[in-house]
């Protein structure tokens, strides 16, 4: 669908019923993406709810800024989101990579349907799983520590050691649903270039990144740089349902921190700069992504 | 020219009651678990319109909203945000907002002019209702009060606890003791869900946190939990979850986990809602099949003083009327007739056929009367024609009525000090459990201080100081 071949009205008509299929799309973003965009203008006023909302400037926005916590939940965001990005950003690729390499297609099915699953349960779930599996008192883990003669580990009680709970629950639930784009863009690699590789003697390894690595860098690279995007995120529902006073100090987020005082309080206008704050960040850093990307490899998003 | 004139009536006939239905005004009301998709809902609704007329003599429609799914007080506030405005709201917090923006009706002039709802109120929903104006709610006093398993509380043989030292005495025995016959001593003494908020009602005005704000020699106020009083209160607590009596679970724990240990005989006691969820405690416990029935409701521990607080500074929940209402009045009499003699009944015995039944004029209550709940009103010192509370319900209120004797000293949070608020309620939050679970010693206590002021707290003190007389 490139328009340098006569124009998109021509390429249209050449391929209307791939355009039409399109138009529920472009409905959803106009209506759920663009159309709430003229909320944003909340955060430059007070709220009100009989709607005559007063002009109010910068006057949200300084007040987030020189919140006493305010911080402290950047950093917890930032933190939480880099680990997440640079821990389990690889591991969906590792894992269609592994999976690209069984031979069995009855394998493939059934590994691929177990690590699906976990991409269906809500957050409310995991936490009572991984709050449960993790319990100081009766965790199925810290018991299995005792038993091997270790000491009970407060898992969820620690700054530190909470954080790699978000990490490693987040990866239990997505790796393989996020897999999926990774394992299509494999299947696209033709067969040929691997069994060329083959008959000059190409080992498993050398083949995985003289090949299949370069051939779906472009997919690594667009994935990566719209996962930025949503940098900022750092994962409202693991965490709200995850957290605990003891730990609040290090894992309380920009999101979290705005649905307190925010939405639980009725001050749309506060949530609203804060969510305005968190987006301009995020579209900070996919077009440095972009642009560092499109220098670098010379591939980018568009 | 018959078919005609018979075509006629049987359109009059139609069209006239559907009219005058038109006619009837309605009163759309939203409030949490309080659905129209409960067939108990609309039978209780249908009740209440005809004993609403047959005391009044005016018509009413009540309309249920569904609130959307999810937490009730957020998604309230979308439901407002939208413009959807019923007549009458129930809030559980979040209505200062709202208020402040003149949204709900000053109720005071209502509740003077009402025929029951100002004989119902108990002293402390009067103070509330002058120091804050749009919430109304007839309930017993928000306070949670200790319960005690029966059969454990029979096996260690004591007397009734009393002070700390009774209750440290009764809780050691139960961890030390294997009270639940598993074989193992591996009980648990006591629980609380997320923080320690239950257990402060047994134990804070034993160790002198009578009040919010405590007034020190000099005049000045300072918030009770970075006084030296809340400081021995947590090195108190230190000793019960290093001895095991606290669960080292506690701060991960969430009400339902809270019940399931106390059913399934994981730990001694709770701290719970007295009235009706106690009642709730026996019944699923009773179900639970661990050989006990019973809950022994035990008074707040004695020590500087013994006690419970209670907050005047306004209703934490209640009804409101919605300003733009067009039947305020109407609005208002409801509520009025739900706090009289015949609306406690309906809303206090449920559905006659389906929670209680009526004999030769003798009303009894049926298997089904334990899920039944007050949708509107819960009048203290009502008396029905049978005991809608059991024994545990019963008992709980009555320690709550008899210690629930000193005003807090409080003050709601103006808005522009909610983020220092926050932050300064969290340094307190994460540094309490580095306190009880030990991983800070209390030689500490200095430092938390010294953060709890720099995160706020320092704000809040001057703001409290200009507000507290």
């Amino acid at each position: 669908m490139r328009q340098g071949s006569g124009g998109l009205g021509r390429d249209i008509g050449r391929a209307f019923p791939l355009y039409l299929m399109l138009l529920p799309a472009l409905a959803y973003l106009a209506l759920f993406c663009y159309v709430p965009m003229w909320g944003a203008r909340l955060a430059f006023m007070d709220f009100s709810f009989t709607g005559n909302h007063a002009w109010a400037g910068l006057k949200h926005f300084r007040t987030l800024f020189s919140s006493p916590a305010f911080g402290a939940v950047i950093a917890n965001t930032i933190i939480i989101s880099a680990m997440k990005i640079f821990i389990n950003f690889p591991m969906p690729i590792i894992l269609a990579i592994m999976l690209a390499e069984i031979r069995s297609k009855k394998m493939i099915r059934i590994v691929q349907s177990v690590i699906y699953m976990p991409h269906f349960l809500s957050w409310v779930v995991i936490s009572g799983i991984f709050l449960n599996l993790l319990s100081l008192e009766d965790g199925a883990v810290n018991r299995l520590i005792v038993f091997f003669g270790g000491k009970a580990f407060p898992f969820l009680t620690q700054g530190t050691s909470i954080r790699w709970v978000f990490v490693f629950s987040e990866m239990w639930r997505s790796i393989g649903w996020d897999s999926l784009l990774f394992v299509a863009a494999i299947i696209r690699i033709d067969p040929e270039v691997y069994e060329a590789a083959l008959m000059d003697g190409a080992g498993t390894f050398r083949r995985i990144f003289a090949i299949t690595i370069p051939a779906i860098l472009p997919t690594i690279i667009t994935v990566f740089t719209l996962n930025l995007g949503f940098f900022m995120n750092a994962g409202f529902d693991q965490v709200f349902n995850m957290m605990n006073d003891a730990v609040l100090s290090k894992v309380d987020i920009l999101d979290t921190y705005v649905y307190r005082l925010g939405l639980q309080n009725g001050e749309f206008s506060y949530a609203t700069a804060a969510g305005l704050f968190k987006g301009v960040i995020g579209l900070g850093l996919i077009f440095a992504t972009h642009f560092g990307s499109k220098r670098l490899t010379g591939k980018g998003v568009w | 020219m018959m078919k005609a004139l018979v075509f006629a009536l049987v359109l009059l006939a139609i069209l006239v009651p559907a009219y005058s239905q038109g006619k009837v005004p309605e009163i759309r009301v939203i409030s949490k678990d309080f659905y129209p998709t409960d067939p108990d809902n609309l039978a209780h609704i249908a009740n209440i319109q005809k004993a609403f007329k047959a005391k009044t003599g005016l018509d009413i429609k009540i309309t249920l909203l569904n609130a959307p799914e999810g937490s009730y007080p957020e998604k309230l506030n979308l439901m407002l945000l939208s413009g959807d405005i019923p007549d009458i709201i129930y809030f559980q917090g979040n209505d200062e907002a709202i208020a402040n923006q003149g949204m709900l009706v000053d109720l005071r002039p209502y509740v003077d002019k009402s025929q029951w709802f100002k004989k119902a109120m108990l002293p402390f929903n009067v103070k509330r209702l002058q120091n804050y104006p749009y919430l109304v709610w007839l309930a017993p006093p928000r306070l949670n009060t200790p319960a005690i398993r029966s059969d454990w509380f029979a096996k260690w043989g004591g007397k009734l606890p009393n002070t700390v030292d009774d209750y440290y005495a009764m809780l050691k025995k139960f961890v030390t003791s294997d009270y639940d016959g598993n074989g193992k001593i591996d009980s648990i003494g006591i629980t609380d869900t997320g923080n320690t908020a239950r257990i402060d009602f047994l134990f804070n005005h034993a160790f002198g946190l009578t009040t919010t704000w405590l007034k020190d020699s000099s005049g000045k106020y300072n918030y009770s939990k970075v006084s030296d009083f809340e400081k021995n209160k947590l090195t108190f607590y230190q000793k019960l979850y290093k001895e095991g009596i606290l669960d080292h679970d506690y701060i991960t724990t969430k009400w339902d986990g809270m019940e399931d240990k106390l059913y399934t005989a994981k730990i001694g006691m709770v701290v719970g809602t007295p009235g009706l969820v106690t009642d709730i405690y026996e019944t699923k416990m009773a179900k639970a099949g661990k050989g006990n029935e019973y809950l022994v409701i035990s008074p707040p521990a004695k020590g500087i003083a013994q006690g419970f607080t209670v907050d005047v500074s306004k209703e934490s929940r209640g009804y409101a009327i919605s300003a733009s209402s067009k039947n305020k009045d109407l609005a208002w009499k409801l509520l009025d007739f739900m706090a009289s003699d015949e609306g406690q009944f309906l809303d206090r015995l449920g559905i006659e056929g389906v929670h209680h039944v009526t004999k030769d004029g003798k009303v009894s209550l049926t298997e089904k009367f334990g899920s039944w709940y007050p949708r509107f009103s819960e009048v203290v010192g009502w008396k029905g024609p049978v005991d809608v509370l059991g024994k545990g319900g019963r008992e709980s209120l009555a320690m709550a009525v008899k210690y629930a004797t000193v005003e807090d000293i409080n003050f709601v949070i103006p808005k522009d000090l909610a983020p220092a608020w926050d932050a300064c309620s969290n340094v307190y939050k994460e540094w309490s459990f580095k306190f009880i679970s030990g991983e800070y010693a209390m030689d500490k206590w200095a430092d938390f201080a010294k953060a709890w002021y720099a995160a706020g707290g320092d704000k809040v003190t001057e703001y409290a100081n200009k507000t507290l007389k």
